[in-house]
């Protein structure tokens, strides 16, 4: 997009979190370059997500540093919102507004906060639902769309602030498996049109297949970080054999 | 003795005056503790500092004592402490006043409090300004889900509101008890206040079962 | 920190406590200003003292008339629960017309007409005391009630289905399998519902049962301090309500100590 190929767009440096005595992420160290397609996997509860949620500022850190498009986090609250605006988000629960319809869970954020005319912003909305194939539903309530459908929305809400990364919290486990490919067709997509994309998936074809690297937690650790073919391959890491001998 | 309707003939008007200061007191109550509901909730939402201690003593305090005693207090200490003269129903209105701040202070913050937290995370990762996710995201919702709350605190204050006899303001009950002692006709008159508050707070009663039920079908569904 | 506090936070919640802060201060001031200070030096707290004997009985019979609500409450109040759940209609139609009847007026014109009205009918002169307890038992009965009711209902319908499965006999299933769950999702509303009696028992001081607001308007009429009376009278309701009020949590924990949790 806006970036230079190559250039690194997120840095986390020694990252620690803990929630009360117990350390959810272990001095965490890594970096995404513009363009890249990482995926995170590891056992329930290693702190994929909360890696993920630190990357825009929903879960605050004890130590270390996260540097995000050139803005070091934690700062202050304005960039926090700038940095969180060019950083898109999707959810294992889609997390629509249901209260409101999906044109307008499309508008809310760019009419607001980036003062985009209503009609820019429906067309945009429009396009942008188009592209992930639901262009027919936008006057529809989110209560009234299937699982897979709500995620293409929820994706398109977030492209919608036109971000330059995307992070996905496990975008399809939600999901009827019927309804799975709809919403990684659409992010494989993505990725190809270049876009910056950090994963947690339990979709191991998709990591392999999409990803150009593979992040392996366990216990708040960063234990393996490897190209897909390597990681699935030549494990290296003795609780990567386990949890792949597990879901392979 | 028979229930006689006779008796009621002459006084009623007088029991539908009383009716009328009934809705009135209720009513301007409802406005005075709507006002210091927004600011008690406030303080309560604001965490920490002397506001949010004195807010939240303010709440547990007047959620926790009877209303009569309160009505008592406002009624005979707060003219003598301030050197006052307030009338009965003055008197009233402000410990009503106090009763609904209290209670509607609880039923906001917890309605906000009660926001799901994928929907705030969701307007947080869009980067959507803080009036836009108070103003779109969190209050609508809340409030929808609060009326059924707000109409229930209703009922409780209608019922309280016969407390303000004990004062000597001159709604309903007060109006039956003054007939009463007048023609001994308490039965009829008692009764017919009964009925009076009964086709008052049954339609809400009804409205707030109808609502919650809705909501307990869409949580098990 | 929490993504509320976070919300807070960006609302200007350092202005808001400023705001708030300065409000208070504000008022304060406001109040020393215009108080009746010659009124506040004279007051005389030792008549407290004085009548502390008549302030105790009257603060035990509050509570006995709060636990008769309560205990009363429960028991009739199951009765009725279970009445709503019989096949036989007239007795739900009685069972859901009287809950809605007490549910639905104020316990004021209920107290008064169990004490002016219903001898009248009955013939039965009854004291005050005694109208005041059957007011607030019957009223207990249909508040509890409809606690009980929804609390019954609020057993995941596996538990009937399990107990069917397994034959198990009816009032086995009622006293082992639908009751104690049922009695746990209830504490939070009975404990709620004890403080709405202990402070509706002030309400009988209009029938002058001799409870603590009985007692302290009478001693406040009598010795012409109210200020003195009337305030440390609400500063004890405080006190016993919020102290109710506690005793979900400490009743919660013991009943999840006892189920190994
Ligand atoms: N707000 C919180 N408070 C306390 N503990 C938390 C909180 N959020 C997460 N945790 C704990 O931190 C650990 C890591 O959680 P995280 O959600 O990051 O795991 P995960 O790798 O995403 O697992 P899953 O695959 O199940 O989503 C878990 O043990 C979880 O219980
Ligand atoms: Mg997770």
């Amino acid at each position: 997009m806006t970036l230079n190929a190559g250039s690194e767009v997120i840095r986390c440096t020694d990252v620690v979190k803990r929630f009360g005595d117990f350390l959810a992420l272990d001095h965490v160290s890594t970096s995404v370059h513009a363009g890249e397609v990482v995926c995170v996997i590891g056992p329930s509860g290693s702190g994929k997500s909360t890696l993920l949620r630190t990357m825009n500022g929903l879960e605050t850190i004890d130590s270390g540093e996260i540097d995000i498009l050139n803005h070091r986090l934690p700062g202050p609250r304005r960039e926090l919102e700038t940095i969180r605006r060019r950083v898109g988000m999707v959810f294992q629960n889609f997390n629509l507004f249901n209260h409101m319809s999906v044109r307008d869970n499309l508008v809310l954020a760019p009419m607001s906060a980036r003062k985009t005319p209503r009609a820019e912003a429906d067309a945009s909305a429009e396009k942008l639902l188009a592209r992930v194939g639901i262009a027919e539903q936008i006057d529809k309530y989110p209560a009234q769309l299937s699982g897979g459908q709500q995620q293409r929305v929820a994706i398109a809400r977030a492209l919608a602030m036109q971000p330059e990364i995307m992070l996905f919290d496990e975008p399809t486990s939600a999901l009827d498996p019927e309804m799975v490919n709809e919403v990684l067709d659409v992010m494989r997509d993505l990725a190809r049109a270049g876009m910056t994309m950090v994963v947690v998936t339990h979709e191991m074809g998709f990591a392999r297949e999409v990803g150009d690297r593979i992040l392996f937690m366990a216990d708040g650790q960063l234990l393996v970080d490897a190209p897909p073919e390597t990681f699935f391959t030549a494990p290296s890491d003795e609780r990567q054999k386990t949890f792949l001998s597990k879901v392979l | 003795m028979t229930f006689d309707l006779n008796a009621l003939q002459a006084d009623y008007p007088l029991l539908f005056e009383g009716l009328l200061v009934t809705l009135r007191i209720v009513g301007y109550s409802i406005v005075f503790g709507a006002i210091g509901s927004v600011v008690l909730c406030m303080g309560k939402l604001s965490g920490k500092g002397p506001g949010y201690r004195v807010a939240v003593f303010i709440i547990d305090f007047f959620r926790t004592i009877p209303e009569v005693v309160l009505i008592f207090w406002v009624y005979s200490c707060l003219p003598l402490l301030f050197g006052l003269r307030m009338s009965a129903e003055v008197s009233g209105v402000v410990a009503l006043s106090l009763f609904v701040a209290a209670n509607v202070a609880e039923i906001l913050r917890a309605g906000i409090l009660s926001t799901d937290r994928g929907q705030l995370e969701a307007a947080f990762s869009l980067g959507t300004p803080v009036t836009t996710i108070w103003r779109r995201i969190v209050l609508p919702p809340a409030l929808r889900r609060m009326l059924p709350n707000f109409v229930n605190f209703l009922t409780e204050l209608l019922k309280a509101s016969s407390l303000l006899s004990t004062i000597g303001v001159a709604e309903m009950v007060y109006q039956a008890t003054v007939l009463g002692n007048e023609t001994f006709a308490y039965l009829e008159f008692l009764t017919a206040v009964a009925v009076l508050y009964f086709l008052l707070i049954f339609p809400l009663s009804l409205y707030v079962r109808y609502a919650e039920g809705r909501h307990t079908k869409r949580i098990s569904r | 920190m929490g993504l509320f506090d976070e919300l807070i936070e960006a609302s200007g919640g350092r202005y808001i406590r400023a705001g708030l802060t300065m409000l208070l201060v504000g008022a304060v001031v406001l109040g020393l200003l215009s108080v009746n200070w010659p009124i506040v030096k004279g007051l005389d707290f030792a008549v407290l003292w004085q009548f502390r004997w008549a302030l105790l009985q009257g603060l035990v019979m509050t509570l006995l008339l709060t636990a008769a609500a309560a205990a009363c409450g429960i028991f009739f109040g199951t009765l009725l629960a279970i009445l709503t759940q019989v096949p036989f209609a007239p007795a739900r139609w009685f069972a859901i017309g009287y809950v809605e009847l007490f549910r639905n007026t104020p316990i004021l014109v209920q107290v008064l007409w169990i004490h002016f009205a219903l001898p009248l009918v009955s013939g039965v002169n009854t004291s005050a005391v005694v109208s005041g307890v059957i007011a607030i038992v019957l009223q207990a009965s249909a508040y509890f009630g409809e606690i009980v009711r929804s609390g019954i209902r609020a057993v995941p319908p596996g538990y009937w289905e399990a107990s069917d499965a397994l034959g198990i006999p009816r009032t086995t299933r009622w006293r082992r399998v639908v009751l104690p769950p049922a009695f746990r999702i209830m504490i939070p509303p009975f404990v709620n519902m004890t403080i709405s009696f202990f402070k509706a028992s002030a309400i009988l001081t209009v029938l002058q049962v001799g409870e603590l607001m009985t007692v302290s308007t009478r001693i406040a009429n009598a010795v012409f301090k109210p200020i003195e009376i009337l305030t440390v009278a609400a500063l004890i309701y405080f006190v016993f309500g919020y102290a109710i009020s506690q005793s979900t949590h400490w009743l919660e924990r013991s009943l999840a100590k006892r189920e190994g949790r």
